[in-house]
């Protein structure tokens, strides 16, 4: 057992104790390291301001993998095992990096405000795409810009000049970031404290990181504390101040938790695998699922939140469930007499309210890949199309035989407390033909079954409206017209 | 985006981190933060307010009250606001009390033990209420040309309606921000975020009852500004001020983002109705608008931004009858304020509905309706008098149909519609002639000093403030280019008004116009004295220490060139001295090396009573496309493409006028589509920060973008250029039109009743 979180920060390793260790990183950087570069803005993961580069060990490689992520909703202790890199550790000596320099020539930065936060962000982009995933370009495309700086808004710019910068760094010129930071010492540090226990307590706060669920447990049902996948959650939560947890069980240190796979044609996804990692896995196994994450958040956000965050947090416009419910997927619980299992969509009674006991925690989330046979959609309509929440969503599973429709699952979020499978219009189109009306008459059918409010993202009728209209996309999106294909 | 011109002269600061906003400078040793207790009701009484329970709290120095102050009213134009609330509260989120202590975790736990006691009152919250009640602000304001009433009633058509748009918040991304340090004899050092430093200076002396020259205002940048920080910034430095002049320790008074949104004003609500006459080609005959501002709680600077709205009402149109009329409401909102265009759009966004509305009507294409009423030749006058010369719009108009190939894409985008039953495209052009210059007379005057060193290097201050968009960079190049040195030679010194005083705010576009002219002017007197001193030097070197060089400021300089670091005769290029030589030549001649310019831009000015004058010292002028792309089952919208062509004069630094554009342009597309302020029903701010608050994304900026520059030497203006601040923002509303346009081609003449900003959820509701 250990008593600090081990980070590293440009370059320089760190052992933090006591209440430092429960700061937020953007705190913890600006006033306790003066590492001002690092600007908070909203402190709630939406704007990238106080994005910065975090190195993670993976098994068996001798370099870390770096990805962006927001400091203003993680923590020191979530920082664990970690190399961080702040703009200010990006220049190289004295001389600005090829990104800094294209910003420069480029007037990617006006105010100022933003840049740090685009610089990071545009850095993982090139040290990924230049070094850590190849593909043999000498630029970075327009395309490849925009998805990888998604989560940093800009009010002065209108993004053109950002955009232009990026294209006009010669990948050849980047120095990585492993090559510049990553030595023998530093790998090995990393890696011996991954198997040491951390409890800290300072004040009324106390953090425990085991090395297994069954140690979590015994801790979750001692102390009653929250677990922590990776705050993208409860950082907003905490910074708003709507929620204050001092009891902290991280499962970071489980290895188990890291674990992502297929067998038999389930996907098993553990507690700390991120949204990133599943979106990448899912391309080869569930592609649509794969599009819905495209749009989930931002990169920062997916490179730390968790699939399973996103399933305990019970949000009714979460993004995964509503293709979690159609696929039936199962929450794997485990508790002190070991594990059982949930359907999905038995799992919610109520807002926020879920069958886990105050001494379980999930372990794993199981999803069978849906049968080749079975189409799948999922919808997600919100106010601006990249990194925003949802003002509705939809999954459908569903089968077609001689132009019948011979299997439907439907799910709903955004309409009701929980999201919702629909089994009204589910049984109404059981069986009916493959046509334009079918879906106009199920639309009706949708409307009865839910219950939407008003809120600050839309009104209870335009929820209803999208209720009806999804089934028509539905069917569009599988039937295309020609005109379809154009723009879209 | 090609450009050799400079880059900003932060730039490399900023990509490294290394610039210094003001919450990234390190605590003094005691130094409070500060933090304030707001209304949780629109509109109430204040029965009492409890700061007992807070002062008892360990770490808490000082809370402070509306009786703290020795002077609790501002207001820029008008005085009627309370910086502390005391007996009433009149709009959700207004300061009723000051907390200082000693960390932040002990600031936010004191802010909610101060107990105020409120009897809410009723509310008004929207346009409409407000004037069913006569709330008001100020006096009705009417521009008159023509005789509109005998013209709307012979015009051969004639249309009537509505047009409503909402507010846009500023969404810098530095919130309100000021840090007070106390110095000896009660003087104060405010560092603020502020467009204004005059006006902090001004305001703070004021509430403290001190002499303005004990109060030193220094920004030395802002995190954007975009008018929210014109004159609302001076408040927070006023209570970050009270705390350190009181407590005698410096005082740090940072909001949150969603403080910020959520208590500072925005751009104003309008509500315009109108009736336009119009002959069967669409040209207009006749407009009759009335316009109302929200103007929220207090005044602000809500007379002149509506004075602005109205003289936008012709935008780039001839209208040979109008009668524009304008009202502020007083409702129970934030004080609305300035925002980039400060009027502007809201005028041009009214006149260019009614362009649109025109084509729908007379089934029209909308482009053309615009065409034959842009603003012709170099004689038509405006609503308000001034004649429009060097008048680009026709060419700028015909230009841009060409190279955005809008009759083309007019035709695909109708084959489209007729075929998709998911989606609709459509398409508009509008236009943007925006007139420079402070409508407010006094305001468009400027100063500025240039000091040059021993060394040959220089240190140059103006008025001008940096929020990102480059006037420092421009003022640079101005100097060196008249010293013929290496702008890294020249330094631009935060700005402060114990260099620079009784300064305008930076805002109105005007920055660069009104202080780059000040360095011109403080330049030439330079250029003079080192010119005269080395032509006297050339005729007669001074020998022996009693013997010195002197100068009238007379002389006839002319053939002395400032050229590559030299000062060179201009028929013996042999005959010259380097730079750093002739100021060393001065220095020891006793020659003064400060340099100090006034400007005052030479325009005749506004008769607001009259609704006449000539306000404007030119227009900067514009033309953009937008195509758009809307999902018919969700309301989900995309811009595909714009085209944005301006005319900006000669710039003097493109590669920054550009981003002005781009940025510009977005913010407008911002305001038009996703940022939609959504509010309680009793009045508190709902869509509070970038969670709920869409402002563009990287992904909405249109995939394809073309920008064009039009070069047109305005001969008015410091070295050819003209102002590219705010103009730009009033294109993004292309979008808007172009959603208009693809909502209204299902129907024949169908005319949606499409609001500002057109979000997915209204263009559903427009669907038919
Ligand atoms: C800027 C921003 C954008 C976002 N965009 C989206 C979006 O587009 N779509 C969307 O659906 N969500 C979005 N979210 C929400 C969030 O990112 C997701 O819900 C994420 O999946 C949560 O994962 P996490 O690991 O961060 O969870 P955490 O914040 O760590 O935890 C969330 C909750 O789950 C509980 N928990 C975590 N792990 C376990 C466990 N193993 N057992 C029991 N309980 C556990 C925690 O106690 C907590 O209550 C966004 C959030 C932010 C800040
Ligand atoms: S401060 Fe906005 S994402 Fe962190
Ligand atoms: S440069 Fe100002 S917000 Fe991006």
């Amino acid at each position: 057992m250990r008593d600090y979180i081990l980070f590293y920060l440009n370059g320089k390793r760190y052992e933090v104790r006591g209440e430092q260790a429960f700061m937020s990183l953007a705190d913890f950087l600006r006033y306790e390291r003066g590492l001002t570069g690092t600007k908070i803005v909203c402190a709630e993961g939406d704007c990238g301001a106080c994005s910065v580069l975090r190195g993670e060990v993976l098994p068996e490689q001798d370099e870390l993998r770096y990805s962006t992520i927001n400091a203003c909703i993680t923590f020191v202790h979530l920082m664990d095992g970690t190399h961080v890199v702040t703009v200010e550790g990006l220049q190289d000596e004295q001389a600005l990096s090829p990104i800094q320099q294209a910003m420069v020539e480029n007037y990617g930065a006006q105010c100022g405000f933003c840049t740090p936060g685009f610089v990071c962000a545009m850095t993982d982009l090139v040290n990924h795409n230049a070094y850590q995933n190849p593909k043999g370009q000498t630029h970075l495309d327009e395309k490849q810009i925009r998805n990888g700086l998604t989560g940093n808004l800009c009010r002065c710019t209108g993004y053109t000049p950002i955009i232009e910068a990026g294209k006009a760094v010669n990948l050849a010129q980047f120095t990585p970031l492993q090559k510049r930071y990553n030595s023998p010492e530093m790998m090995a540090e990393l890696r011996r404290h991954r198997s040491v226990p951390i409890r800290i307590q300072a004040g009324n706060k106390d953090f425990y990181a085991p090395l297994s669920y069954a140690e979590a447990v015994t801790f979750k049902q001692a102390q009653n504390a929250q677990i922590f996948a990776s705050a993208t959650d409860l950082g907003v939560q905490i910074n708003k101040e709507r929620s204050n947890p001092t009891v902290i069980c991280s499962l970071n240190l489980v290895p188990e938790a890291h674990a992502l796979s297929e067998s038999g044609g389930v996907i098993s996804v553990g507690a700390r695998v991120t949204l990133n990692e599943l979106e990448h896995f899912m391309r080869g196994h569930i592609p649509e699922f794969a599009r819905l994450l495209k749009i989930f958040a931002s990169p920062q956000i997916k490179n730390k939140g968790t699939l399973v965050g996103n399933v305990a947090n019970a949000s009714p416009i979460a993004d995964t469930l509503p293709f979690l419910f159609v696929a039936d997927a199962e929450v794997e619980l485990t508790g002190p007499n070991g594990k059982r299992r949930v359907n999905i969509n038995r799992f919610y009674t109520g807002y926020k309210q879920l069958d886990m006991r105050p001494e379980e925690l999930i372990s794993r989330i199981l999803i069978p890949i849906p049968d080749p046979a079975d189409s799948l959609r999922l919808f997600k309509v919100s106010n601006r199309k990249d990194l925003d929440i949802s003002t509705f969503t939809a999954g459908f599973r569903l089968r077609l035989e001689n132009d019948l429709i011979s299997q439907i699952a439907i799910a709903y979020g955004g309409v009701a407390a929980t999201v919702l499978r629909l089994p009204k219009t589910e049984a109404f189109l059981q069986g009916k033909p493959f046509n334009l009306e079918t879906f106009q008459a199920a639309g009706a059918i949708a409307r009865s079954e839910i219950s939407p409010i008003s809120d600050v993202r839309a009104s209870a009728a335009y929820r209803l409206k999208l209720a009806e209209n999804i089934l028509l996309k539905l069917y569009h999106a599988l039937a295309p017209s020609p005109a379809e294909a154009v723009g879209v | 985006m090609k450009t050799k011109s400079l880059p900003h002269d932060s730039a490399r600061g900023h990509v490294t981190g290394e610039s210094v906003f003001l919450d990234d400078r390190p605590l003094q040793r005691g130094e409070l933060h500060v933090g304030l207790v707001f209304s949780p009701v629109a509109h109430g009484k204040i029965l009492s307010v409890d700061t007992s329970a807070a002062l008892a709290l360990s770490g808490v120095a000082g809370v402070f009250t509306a009786a703290d102050l020795h002077h609790n009213l501002w207001g820029t134009i008008i005085q009627d606001q309370p910086l502390l609330a005391d007996k009433t509260v009149n709009f959700w989120g207004e300061a009723i009390a000051i907390v200082a202590a000693e960390n932040r975790a002990t600031l936010a736990a004191a802010k909610k033990l101060v107990k105020v006691e409120i009897e809410a009152l009723p509310a008004i919250l929207s346009i409409d209420e407000a004037r069913a009640q006569e709330a008001f602000i100020a006096v009705e304001r009417t521009i008159l040309k023509g005789d509109p009433d005998t013209a709307l009633a012979q015009s051969p058509h004639r249309l009537d309606g509505v047009f409503e748009n909402k507010g846009q918040d500023h969404f810098y991304l530095e919130s309100h921000i000021s840090i007070v340090y106390p110095l000896e004899n009660d003087q104060l050092e405010v560092h603020a975020s502020s467009q204004h430093p005059t006006e902090v200076q001004h305001l703070v002396s004021e509430a403290l009852g001190l002499r303005q020259s004990q109060v030193t205002c220094i920004v030395k940048r802002m995190g954007g500004g975009f008018g929210g920080k014109e004159s609302q910034a001076a408040t927070f430095s006023a209570y970050a001020a009270l705390v350190a002049h009181k407590l005698k320790r410096p005082a740090r008074l940072a909001l949150s983002k969603d403080e910020d949104m959520q208590t500072t004003g925005k751009r104003h609500p309008f509500k315009d109705w109108y009736s336009v006459g119009f002959d069967t080609e669409g040209r207009i005959q006749a407009l009759d608008v009335k316009l109302f501002a929200d103007g929220g709680a207090y005044a602000d600077l809500s007379t002149s931004i509506l004075e602005r709205a109205m003289l936008h009402s012709d935008n780039a149109y001839h209208l040979p009858n109008a009668r524009i009329v304008g009202r502020i409401c007083r409702t129970h909102n934030t004080p609305h304020t300035a925002f980039r265009g400060f009027g502007g759009p809201q005028g041009v966004a009214m006149i260019e509905n009614v362009l649109e509305e025109i084509a729908i009507y007379l089934g029209k294409d909308a482009l053309d309706v615009r065409r034959i009423n842009c603003y012709q030749g170099e004689e038509q006058t405006t609503p308000y008098g001034q004649v429009v010369v060097n008048n680009t719009l026709p060419a700028l108009f015909d230009r841009l149909s060409e190279t955005a190939n809008y009759a083309q894409r007019r035709t695909e985008i109708q084959a489209f519609n007729a075929s998709s039953q998911t989606h609709l495209r459509g398409l508009a052009l509008t236009a943007v002639k925006f007139g420079i210059s402070f409508t407010s007379r006094f305001l468009n005057q400027g100063n500025a000093l240039v000091n040059i060193h021993r060394d040959g290097t220089i240190q140059v201050s103006t008025g001008a403030t940096e929020m990102g968009q480059g006037v420092n960079t421009k003022l640079q190049q101005l100097v060196a280019e008249a010293f013929a040195i290496p702008y890294q030679n020249v330094t631009l010194l935060p700005t402060a008004t114990d260099k620079n005083h009784n300064t305008s705010p930076t805002a109105a576009s005007s920055g660069s116009d009104i202080n780059g002219a000040a360095v011109v002017l403080a330049c030439a007197q330079l250029q003079q004295r080192l010119k005269a001193c080395l032509l006297a030097h050339w005729a007669q070197p001074v020998r022996g220490a009693l013997e010195e060089l002197s100068i009238t400021g007379q002389e006839d300089t002319s053939q002395i060139l400032f050229q590559d670091g030299y000062l060179v005769h201009k028929d013996n290029p042999e005959q010259r001295m380097a730079f750093a030589e002739a100021v060393n030549l001065a220095f020891f001649n006793r020659i003064s090396l400060s340099g100090y310019g006034h400007f005052k831009t030479p325009i005749p000015g506004y008769d607001r009573d009259a609704g006449k004058g000539h306000p404007f010292l030119y227009y900067t002028n514009g033309v953009a496309a937008c195509e758009v792309l809307i999902d018919r089952l969700t309301g989900e919208l995309k811009i595909l493409r714009s085209d944005v062509l301006m005319d900006l004069g000669r710039p003097i630094n493109e590669g920054i006028d550009r981003g002005q554009v781009t940025g510009a342009f977005v913010q407008g597309l911002g305001w038009v589509t996703t940022e939609n302020l959504v509010y309680s029903d009793t009045g508190a701010l709902l869509s509070h920060s970038p969670t709920t608050y869409k402002i563009p994304n990287i992904q909405d900026t249109p995939r394809e973008f073309h920008l064009e520059l039009l070069e047109n030497e305005e001969p008015s203006n410091v070295r050819g250029s003209k102002a590219v601040g705010e103009p730009p923002l009033l294109l993004g509303f292309a979008a808007w039109a172009a959603v208009k346009n693809a909502l209204s081609s299902t129907h024949a003449h169908y005319n949606p009743p499409l609001r500002l900003p057109a979000t997915a959820e209204v263009i559903l509701s427009c669907l038919k």
